[in-house]
């Protein structure tokens, strides 16, 4: 089933590998993001704050335009600003909240109605929502998205089904900003050895769009880290 | 020295309620992290399920991640950080009980205890 897919955070990074993937497969990908990176990709640009309610509306004037089903919704937009508990701002918190969990809430409550029936919707989380030092609020707002996930599996079916992934180190720019070492470091605790790549996880979401028997589950792709010391 | 607890048992409607006690979390934790005091958050079984909706769904798993992030945190100092998830039939005494159990030092931390049985053959949080 194809038709009007929307992917926020779509600019760049594994958002952006989301849309190109899902419109290689014939999808109609609406591109949201804050940024003004969108102009560099094929999708059609929706350039607001989902903070904002103005951005949630923009987005939906959009999709309704367009001459199409809205079949998925991709909650992909987030943000990061790290730090150990007992230094971490409430302003940290409060934004990483407002983008990871307020903003993907809103999309979904506006957008769930107007799903076509088999139609899915796909929410990033992060393996931090096992727990990760120094994410205290980046791991609230992840593991918060879970819980979207699961009651909204629940309200919306048997027509529409709401999953999650959970990526764990991730080839982003994001992720090549992390020093070297650093990084070197957290590659040696990943069984599989390396990072994991923007269109692995692409493929992923690719895969729960299609017709299936699978609604309120979490799928971590993190080559094996949750397992290791 | 006594935990640190947050009640987060009730329904909540909305995003700004959701909000509302995941930033009072931030807060106590904050605190209790830095005086080394014990938390507890108590949540209720079925919200980690989400079978009371969205905003307090997003609270329970909310409070849960963020629970074993500071667990992870604390961990050195031996200070625990743990979650409660309670039932309707739950009976304050034994929520207590296990309030103690969960804060004592150097104990189990990042870990989460339901007392009720809803999630006896269901999804693990």
């Amino acid at each position: 089933m194809t038709g009007a897919v929307v992917v926020t955070g779509a600019a760049r990074g594994i958002g952006q590998a989301i849309g190109e993937r899902l419109q290689a497969e014939g999808h109609t990908v609406v591109g949201v993001d804050v940024g003004d990176g969108l102009a560099e990709t094929t999708f059609e640009p929706v350039q607001v704050d989902l903070t904002d309610p103005a951005g949630v509306a923009a987005v939906s004037k959009t999709v309704m335009e367009l001459d199409e089903p809205l079949v998925a919704l991709v909650n992909n937009a987030g943000i990061t600003r790290d730090a150990r508990l007992v230094n971490l701002t409430e302003d940290a918190v409060e934004a990483v909240l407002d983008v990871n969990l307020g903003a993907a809430y809103h999309l979904s409550q506006t957008l769930a109605p107007d799903l076509a029936p088999g139609g899915s919707i796909v929410n990033l989380a992060s393996r931090a929502y096992l727990g990760n030092f120094g994410q205290f609020n980046y791991s609230m707002s992840k593991g918060g998205v879970v819980g979207l996930t699961r009651a909204m599996a629940l309200e919306l079916a048997p027509n529409v089904r709401v999953n999650a992934i959970a990526p764990g180190l991730i080839a982003t720019e994001m992720s090549m900003a992390i020093p070297e070492d650093i990084r070197r470091k957290m590659v040696d605790n990943i069984p599989l050895g390396r990072m994991g790549e923007p269109a692995e996880v692409a493929d992923l979401v690719a895969w729960l769009l299609r017709p299936g028997y699978i609604t309120g589950h979490v799928f971590v792709i993190g080559g094996g880290r949750s397992l290791s010391r | 020295m006594e935990p640190a607890i947050l009640d987060a048992t009730s329904e909540v409607a909305d995003w700004d309620g959701a909000k509302q006690v995941l930033m009072e979390a931030f807060a106590l934790s904050q605190a209790a992290a830095r005086d080394e005091q014990p938390v507890v958050y108590v949540v209720h079984g079925d919200d980690l399920l989400g079978r009371r909706g969205a905003p307090s769904a997003m609270v329970a798993t909310g409070l849960l991640s963020a629970a074993r992030t500071a667990a992870i945190e604390l961990s050195r100092q031996g200070t625990p950080v743990n979650v409660v998830a309670v039932g309707d039939a739950t009976d304050r005494e034994t929520l207590q009980r296990w309030i103690s159990h969960l804060s004592e030092p150097g104990g189990p931390t990042g870990e989460v205890v339901r007392l009720d049985q809803g999630h006896l053959g269901k999804a693990l949080p």
